[in-house]
């Protein structure tokens, strides 16, 4: 007699020892350190702390252990955490015009109060695979101690000192504020259009449309890779962009929050934080001369990719809102911000490697009927021709 | 958003009128939802809600231990004049659960009222026909709630979703112009305003899904008769 | 409000054999007073989908994750948990969310239907008919019924709005244009209360008039499309259909290879190379409780004939096959 099949909950324990052995590796390889991982992948776990949407390279690199270097899961993991953790309060907004800036450069302006700083880049480096890092030497063992910030040591001395001078500026103002004061660029903010708490997507239901402040929460959590390539489909056609990077900016920024018994702002730390603003054509309305729009995208940590395509994804989408024509998914803030979430596409497209027993024996039951009466049907073809002659004449 | 709310409505909370909540904050809770589940999902079920043993100012026992069960600082709540001025409700309400106070009905995700206060039906968020689930859930404490129709000119007999027959009830109380306004109310469906009704340690519910007609009319006491044979 | 006041009126939650470091059935409090409030909009407007602010959950989407925060938030000590996945209790995602939830909230699990106060499921309804004391969850991939019509919410919202549903019937009879049959054979779309279409989640068909009238209370959790909606207790649940093509649910030729069964929903399993096949009850527990009763695919009418368990079962399916030919034309 036919016994169904058991033991899924050994099968399960079974699975995941060996999936814990695998990723442990061969053991006579010393084992990787959650601070290691922090110190020496950072990009990657400045990635999961983004879509995870919780700053702490800590957790987010021993998630990417965790992971097997897996960032899907990983940010899957921050973010199951995350979601337990009780809200102590809200921070005041972070102000970036007060950022120390680490890099910031322009692509609009050549020069520009405060300076480009080059800063730590992967850009102009020829991607030459460097196998002094394969033999497990450093390519340049004397950067060790002095650099910090991880700045590659053809900039290095030119970005400290263009660093060490911004950080004798008194602030280091916005690039699209300079364009602000000819009144070429559209204000951040309307006339008399005041701050407001923007509403918490991780708490509260999306119902479309959406306002900007969500549309932006969603997209700075969104699956790189997925906002990358939307970007660049807006750039070569299919979207009417025409974009600039007016501004980049990395750096250190303080986080302050006012506890309810004190009634005014303190500093509770700082965080490292990406941002972009895209400068757009925008060719007027009836009420409007021509003049510049404006993208903006932040990211946690260094995340340029990020930050740039959070920009572009989040100026094509105010395409309705600046009465452009809406022709092209990029612009499509349903079909957008719908999909931008790496844990739920993920979720769904690996929830068909669950069982479908029921529903596949459904279509399996139905597809059998219908060949059949298709089969009978077939069988009998003169006398069906016979009666439709028959009412024919 | 609710931050900010929260922020602007904190008045004083006295903490000389501060009493206990739940025994047990997660699993109280849980039972109460579990009855106020009951009760939404069968119209008419009388059940009871008696965890609490003290109850600040005018709130009934069962009132009480819904909003201890619903209310936070995301929602916004409406009382009714007698209940607004209630120090004791009010520092309670606060404490407990945080939540922002509206001064007009139809803000309100629930308004919490005595029958002889209540707004007008029409003052109440009734919901949009794409978000119906965005309308006002109205509590009221009333004298009392039976299922029994046949001796007073209030009596209701409840058809609809929840109910498998017909179910009678009687809420004590109510003024007639809200009962209309209720019965009325049903053409506009799926708009409308969701009720509970709370009687000392009793609540009974009535979701705008459900159909009432009047039972003094010869047929609703008929029918309820008929019921109680069953 | 000074700390030391709130611990004195804030009596700590208990710590009731949930896991270390999580709330009782892990959801935080403030999250399950959302759902709960979500879940009572739901049960007002019957078949209306509710929004909500769905949380994360430490299973991926469109693994359970929406019913599990149904059940996380339903959930309470004195509850008996079953879960099953595709009818059966033993299958992987069903074990997992059941270990789940007997670890986060140390509550009671079983896999008999009978002795279940709720019920999480993916695909099915239990054969057995359940009863008023009992709530079925729902774990929902694709909430709305007119998505593969319409991939717009906002535009979706609309057709609800104004139970403008003749995009779905043009569907619907397309397929019998073409086939001859309406060839939707799960994901079966249903009119509840007459006034919001619904999708039953993937239950094939067979289970859709188990629906209709349903004593227990039945709710329905989409975790990454965050909607909640739900049909109450005695609530009519129809099919829909056309007068000239009624809904008809699926049968098969064969009986339960183990208990006989003819009239539950049956697995297909392929017993070797040559593709020869038998078929199982895919409800396991169903199949189970035959098997005790003394049915066997020898003997299908059972050692002393029919039981009343089978008698009810037919009797529920043909009440249901009644209700369903007044209620043909919709």
């Amino acid at each position: 007699m036919y016994v169904a099949v058991k033991g899924g909950e050994k099968a399960i324990d079974n699975a995941h020892a060996l999936m814990r052995e695998q990723r442990r590796g061969d053991t006579a390889i010393a084992e990787l350190s959650v601070e290691q991982i922090k110190q020496q992948l950072p990009l990657a776990v400045d990635r999961v702390m983004n879509e995870g949407s919780v700053y702490d390279p800590e957790l987010a690199a021993l998630a990417l252990k965790q992971a097997s270097g897996d960032s899907v899961e990983a940010i899957f993991l921050l973010r199951a955490y995350r979601t337990t953790l009780p809200r102590f309060g809200y921070s005041e907004p972070v102000d970036t015009e007060q950022m120390q800036i680490e890099r910031r450069i322009s692509g609009t302006f050549k020069d520009l109060p405060g300076g480009q700083v080059l800063g730590s880049t992967y850009d102009y480096t020829h991607r030459l695979l460097d196998f002094a890092l394969l033999a497990e030497g450093d390519s340049a063992p004397s950067e060790q101690a002095s650099n910090n910030m991880g700045v590659p040591q053809s900039h290095r001395s030119e970005a400290r000192t263009e660093a060490e001078n911004s950080d004798k500026l008194e602030a280091c103002p916005r690039v699209l504020e300079l364009l602000n004061q000819e009144g070429l660029i559209e204000q951040s903010r309307g006339d008399g259009e005041e701050d407001i708490t923007p509403r918490d997507l991780t708490r509260q239901p999306v119902n479309y449309p959406v306002e900007r402040a969500v549309r932006l929460q969603n997209l700075i959590r969104g699956d790189e890779g997925f906002l990358l390539s939307l970007s660049y489909s807006s750039m070569r056609g299919y979207g009417d962009s025409h974009p600039f990077a007016g501004e980049m900016r990395s750096g250190r920024v303080s986080v302050e929050l006012v506890p309810e018994e004190l009634g005014f702002p303190i500093e509770i730390g700082e965080v490292m934080l990406t941002e972009c603003e895209m400068v757009n054509q925008f060719h007027g309305s009836k009420d409007q001369p021509p003049q510049f729009t404006r993208g903006y995208g932040i990211a946690m940590g260094r995340a340029e990719r990020k930050a740039m395509s959070v920009a572009l994804v989040e100026r094509a989408l105010r395409a309705e809102e600046l009465g452009e024509a809406v022709n092209y998914p990029t612009q499509d803030q349903e079909f957008v911000l719908s999909h931008t979430d790496c844990v739920s596409a993920n979720g769904f497209v690996s929830h068909l490697k669950l069982p479908h027993y029921v529903d596949f024996q459904s279509e399996l039951e139905m597809i059998r009927r219908l060949r059949k009466a298709a089969s009978e049907a077939s069988a009998q073809p003169s006398k069906d021709k016979a009666d439709t002659a028959g009412e024919e004449i | 958003m609710s931050v900010q709310v929260n922020s602007m409505n904190r008045g004083a909370v006295r903490s000389d009128l501060l009493m206990t909540g739940f025994d047990d904050a997660v699993q109280d809770a849980q039972k109460v939802f579990r009855k106020v589940l009951k009760a939404m999902s069968e119209p008419g079920t009388i059940l009871t809600a008696d965890l609490t043993d003290k109850t600040p100012g005018a709130l009934n026992k069962s009132s009480w231990e819904i909003a201890l069960t619903l209310f936070d600082a995301d929602t916004k709540i409406w009382l009714s004049p007698t209940l607004a001025g209630d120090d004791a409700v009010v520092s309670n309400l606060r404490f407990h659960c945080q939540c922002p106070m509206v001064s007009e009905p139809a803000e309100a995700d629930f308004a919490l009222a005595l029958a002889d206060e209540l707004p007008e039906l029409k003052a109440l968020n009734w919901g949009n026909s794409e978000y119906p689930d965005q309308a006002t859930t109205l509590i009221v404490q009333v004298e009392a709630i039976t299922n029994q129709t046949q001796d007073n000119d209030e009596g209701w007999c409840l058809n609809g979703p929840g109910i498998e027959t017909e179910r009678g009830l009687t809420v004590a109380g109510l003024p007639y112009s809200f009962r209309r306004d209720l019965v009325n109310s049903r053409k506009r469906f799926p708009l409308g305003v969701d009720c509970v009704f709370c009687a000392d340690d009793q609540l009974v519910a009535l979701p705008r899904s459900t159909e009432i007609k009047p039972s003094d009319s010869e047929e609703g006491i008929r029918n309820t008769i008929q019921q109680e044979a069953n | 409000m000074s700390s030391q006041l709130s611990s004195q009126l804030n009596k700590p939650a208990t710590q009731t054999a949930g896991a270390e470091g999580y709330n009782f059935a892990y959801l935080d409090e403030q999250s399950k007073r959302m759902i709960r409030r979500a879940m009572l909009k739901a049960v007002a407007i019957p078949g209306y989908q509710v929004p909500f602010g769905g949380r994360e959950m430490p299973l991926p989407h469109g693994w359970g994750t929406g019913g599990m925060q149904l059940t996380a938030t339903v959930i309470g000590e004195a509850d008996t948990l079953k879960v099953i996945d595709q009818g059966a209790d033993d299958t992987t995602n069903a074990v997992s969310i059941r270990r789940f939830f007997a670890k986060t909230a140390g509550v009671a699990t079983t896999e008999h239907t009978a002795d279940a106060s709720l019920i999480q499921t993916r695909h099915r309804i239990p054969e057995r008919q359940l009863r008023n004391d009992q709530i079925l969850i729902y774990q929902v991939p694709i909430p709305e019924p007119l998505r593969f019509i319409e991939p717009r919410e906002t535009e979706t919202r609309k057709m609800h709005a104004l139970r403008e549903y003749g995009a779905m019937q043009v569907k619907l009879y397309e397929d019998v244009a073409r086939f001859g049959h309406i060839a939707t054979s799960y994901d079966y779309p249903v009119m509840v209360n007459d006034r919001y279409m619904m999708d039953p989640s993937p239950i094939p068909k067979f289970d859709n008039p188990k629906m209709n009238q349903m004593p227990a209370l039945q709710l329905f959790g989409a975790g990454f499309e965050k909607r909640i909606y739900a049909v109450p207790p005695y609530t009519r649940v129809v099919s829909l259909d056309f007068d000239d093509y009624p809904f008809e649910v699926q049968s098969w030729e064969e009986s339960c290879s183990i208990c006989g069964s003819d009239h539950s929903f049956l697995d297909e399993v392929i017993m070797d190379d040559a593709g020869n096949k038998m078929f199982v009850c895919s409800d396991t527990d169903y199949c189970r409780e035959r098997v005790e009763q003394g049915f066997t695919a020898e003997n299908p009418e059972g050692q002393q004939g029919l039981t009343p368990e089978h008698n009810q079962v037919q009797q529920e399916n043909k009440k249901q096959d009644d209700t369903k030919a007044e209620e043909m034309a919709l």
